[in-house]
């Protein structure tokens, strides 16, 4: 973003987001940040810090108290269903219909995304793909693990073929393998070009991928760097620096608040 | 878009695992119920058929006509099978006698007690009552349930709106909830051709109207579910405030507003009325002896200073005279009688007839007082039963009391007894003509009340209109409501 004048309109853009819940939280605070087509954004924040409350602003779950949260340029609060046509989503806790097959619900939430030209081989691929044994394909939600319903969500996202993507440590309840094969899968699709916005705990995989991370705490952005800044950076130190200097309420110096325009 | 959310909707219906269970359960009590009301009919039927033989009977054997007594018997009606209404409750005969007043008395459940304790399963029971559960059981987490399972933060990361959502999902509830329910509705309709139970096409009419009044009531269930789902934010909390709302709507408002209009409006028991016609017709007789008193006393005084030679000559010109001025004024009192009892039987049911119009607008802030009553209606089994059988009845009285004074008339004889006693042959009593059978054949025959459609489905309008409104109304609320839910 920085060194290149010519880049390509963002696909997820928050200006200037403020969110007061009505008991007064204050869960998000001028909150400013842009992801571009090809890009992985990774928002990094401890318990509380307001990375759900981001990600349901650019789905319309919440109402901004003020600010905006613009996907593909068309504000998602005003028009939440022209904006919603060019974005998917995997919650941190992916639950479908227990009663229906893997098949069956990738079906049902695929074609709520408006791609209804898939065939069964399409979604069996994209199941595939995101690692699920190809037995379980026909069995109910019910009866899967934490993780197998993750990766069910991720392909359903997949297969929305949106250009944005919105991921709620959508690495929580996979295990080590199958955490390994998502950031790998994430990096593939930030290559198809993809602009993709994650919240996640996972420092080492963030550092890995990230095209940019951002740290929030209470609200607000702390801390924003590029891959090329944190190269040779120990990140979880700087996570730990940050968090400690909000909290002991000191005044961040210049040198770490690297606001980027 | 819809369909797919539509289908969506029917298909998490029908693959759960506590729709086939409650399905088979609704399916099998629709079809016992509607096999226990053939049954009960068909017993009715038969009673009603060996009463008027017995009547019959009685006629024929009377020997005098002074001694003919009808006895009428209520007709039963095939829609009862569906809806029992009042049916068990109110009488099946009364007698049609000059010596006392038309009363329906032996109900079903007078004679067979047992059977009142719970009283029967009909089909508007099953309505009522337990259908209304089972929309309850598939809504109250319509949405929120949705919520909890995060399927709904999921379908709505796309672009939908709210409202299609909803009406998708209540259309697709409406379909997976009563299609099935129809089947064994249909079944049930089968098992009355089966049975050959002679249905009229109004009564056809009254049975489809029934049908069509149970799936609005359905429907309200369902919206109320879904209303009460999109309006909180757990489903555990959401059960039970339906609970709480079947609870009182469905056990406790409709009593309660009977009980209040038994409050507001007082009405004179049965007992009561007669206790009041037996004191006027105890003054009503007293004032004519007294006045008969008079009046001879008076004739005394007309015959004052005549010879006995006169006075006797006086007594024989005039008995024919005052033979016929007391009848009349025996007859007066008769009359006045008859005037007085019916005035203050026409006057309580007016009151009655209040207190019925209170008590049904109070019970109908539950709409399940609404469905009870024009299910009833529909039926023919309401609480106007009782009353159009008796007025039709005394209506016959009338006809059947002038029949036979005509009868006594022409026979001459004044169609009592006479009770001779004789030193040879003992008491003998005399019943005028014992020998021979009396033509009947020209008494007035009784006709059970007829139902008209405006009795029936015309009088149901109101609450079919009044479902209609509560159920656009439950489901603008939930629009409403669902507008402004909070998805996460
Ligand atoms: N509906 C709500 N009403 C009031 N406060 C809320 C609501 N939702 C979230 N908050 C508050 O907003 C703040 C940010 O919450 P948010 O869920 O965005 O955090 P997060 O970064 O996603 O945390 P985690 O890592 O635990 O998921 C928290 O203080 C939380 O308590
Ligand atoms: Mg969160």
């Amino acid at each position: 973003m920085q060194n290149s004048t010519i880049q390509a309109a963002p696909l997820l853009e928050a200006v200037e987001l403020t969110k007061v819940y009505e008991d007064g939280v204050k869960a998000l605070n001028n909150l400013n940040l842009v992801v571009r087509e090809g890009e992985i954004y990774a928002m990094l924040g401890g318990n509380g810090a307001g990375k759900t409350t981001t990600i349901n602003a650019f789905l319309d779950f919440i109402q901004p108290t003020s600010g905006k949260a613009l996907i593909n340029g068309i504000d998602a609060n005003a028009l939440p269903l022209e904006a919603k046509k060019h974005v998917a989503f995997v919650s941190e806790n992916v639950q479908l219909y227990p009663n229906f097959t893997a098949m069956q619900n990738l079906d049902f939430f695929v074609r709520l995304g408006g791609k209804s030209h898939y065939e069964r081989l399409d979604y069996e691929r994209a199941l595939h793909r995101v690692g699920l044994q190809s037995e379980a394909f026909d069995r109910k939600l019910k009866d899967f693990s934490k993780g197998m319903r993750q990766k069910c969500g991720i392909a359903i996202a997949i297969l929305k073929d949106a250009p944005a993507i919105l991921l709620d440590e959508p690495t929580s309840g996979l295990d080590p393998k199958a955490g390994k094969e998502f950031t790998r899968l994430v990096a593939e699709l930030r290559d198809e070009g993809k602009a993709i916005l994650m919240s996640t705990h996972d420092i080492f995989r963030a550092k890995e991928i990230a095209d940019y991370v951002g740290i929030l705490n209470n609200g607000e952005l702390v801390a924003e760097k590029t891959k090329a800044e944190l190269e040779g950076v120990n990140l979880e130190e700087l996570y730990v620096e940050y968090m400690a200097g909000y909290m002991d309420e000191a005044p961040v110096s210049g040198s770490l608040s690297n606001n980027l325009s | 878009m819809f369909s797919l959310l539509l289908q969506k909707e029917l298909k998490n219906i029908i693959t759960s695992p506590k729709f086939t269970a409650t399905f088979l359960v609704c399916s099998l009590l629709i079809l016992i119920s509607v096999f226990i009301g053939i049954n009960e009919y068909e017993n009715a039927v038969a009673q009603y058929q060996a009463n008027q033989e017995i009547a019959r009977q009685n006629i024929a054997e009377a020997t005098s006509w002074g001694r003919v007594r009808n006895l009428l018997h209520r007709e039963p009606n095939p829609v009862q099978i569906f809806v029992s209404g009042v049916h068990f409750d109110v009488g099946r005969l009364s007698n049609i006698s000059d010596y006392n007043d038309v009363k329906l008395v032996r109900s079903p459940y007078s004679d067979e007690t047992l059977f009142a304790i719970f009283r029967v399963i009909d089909f508007a029971f099953i309505v009522q009552i337990v259908l209304s559960l089972f929309a309850i059981l598939f809504t109250y987490d319509a949405i929120n349930g949705e919520r909890e399972q995060g399927t709904l933060k999921l379908a709505f990361a796309n672009s939908i709106s709210r409202a299609k959502y909803l009406i998708a999902k209540f259309s697709g509830i409406w379909l997976g909830l009563i299609v099935p329910l129809l089947i064994p509705i249909l079944l049930g309709m089968l098992m009355l051709i089966a049975f050959k139970v002679p249905l009229a096409s109004t009564d056809w009419l009254s049975i489809i109207s029934l049908v069509g009044l149970s799936v609005l009531y359905i429907s309200l269930f369902i919206v109320i579910g879904i209303l009460v789902s999109a309006i909180t934010r757990s489903s555990s909390l959401s059960f039970l405030l339906l609970l709480v709302i079947w609870i009182s709507g469905v056990l406790i408002v409709p009593r309660l507003g009977v009980m209040a209009a038994g409050q507001i409006v007082q009405v004179e028991s049965v007992a009561q009325i007669e206790a009041k016609q037996e004191a006027f017709q105890k003054a009503r007789w007293d004032d004519y002896s007294a006045e008969l008193t008079e009046v001879w006393q008076e004739r005394e005084a007309q015959m004052e200073g005549m010879s006995d030679e006169e006075r006797t000559a006086y007594r024989d010109e005039m008995e024919w005279t005052w033979l016929e001025e007391d009848d009349a004024s025996r007859k007066q009192v008769q009359s006045d009688i008859i005037t007085n009892n019916r005035r203050l039987l026409e006057e309580s049911q007016n009151r009655k007839k209040l207190q019925e119009q209170l008590a049904f607008n109070i019970a109908r802030i539950s709409p399940v007082a609404s469905f009870q009553l024009a299910a009833m209606k529909l039926a023919g089994t309401d609480v106007g039963l009782k009353n159009r059988y008796e007025t039709s009845m005394r209506l016959y009285k009338d006809d059947f009391s002038e029949y036979i004074q005509q009868k006594e008339a022409e026979e001459g004889g004044h169609g009592g007894f006479n009770i001779s006693i004789d030193s040879e042959q003992g008491v003998q009593i005399d019943f005028g003509r014992n020998d021979q059978t009396l033509d009947t054949s020209e008494m007035p025959q009784y006709q059970s009340p007829e139902l008209r459609l405006q009795d029936t489905v015309g009088a149901a309008l109101f609450d079919f209109g009044f479902l209609g409104v509560c159920i656009v109304l439950g489901f603008g609320g939930s629009v409403l409501a669902f507008m402004r839910y909070d998805l996460r």
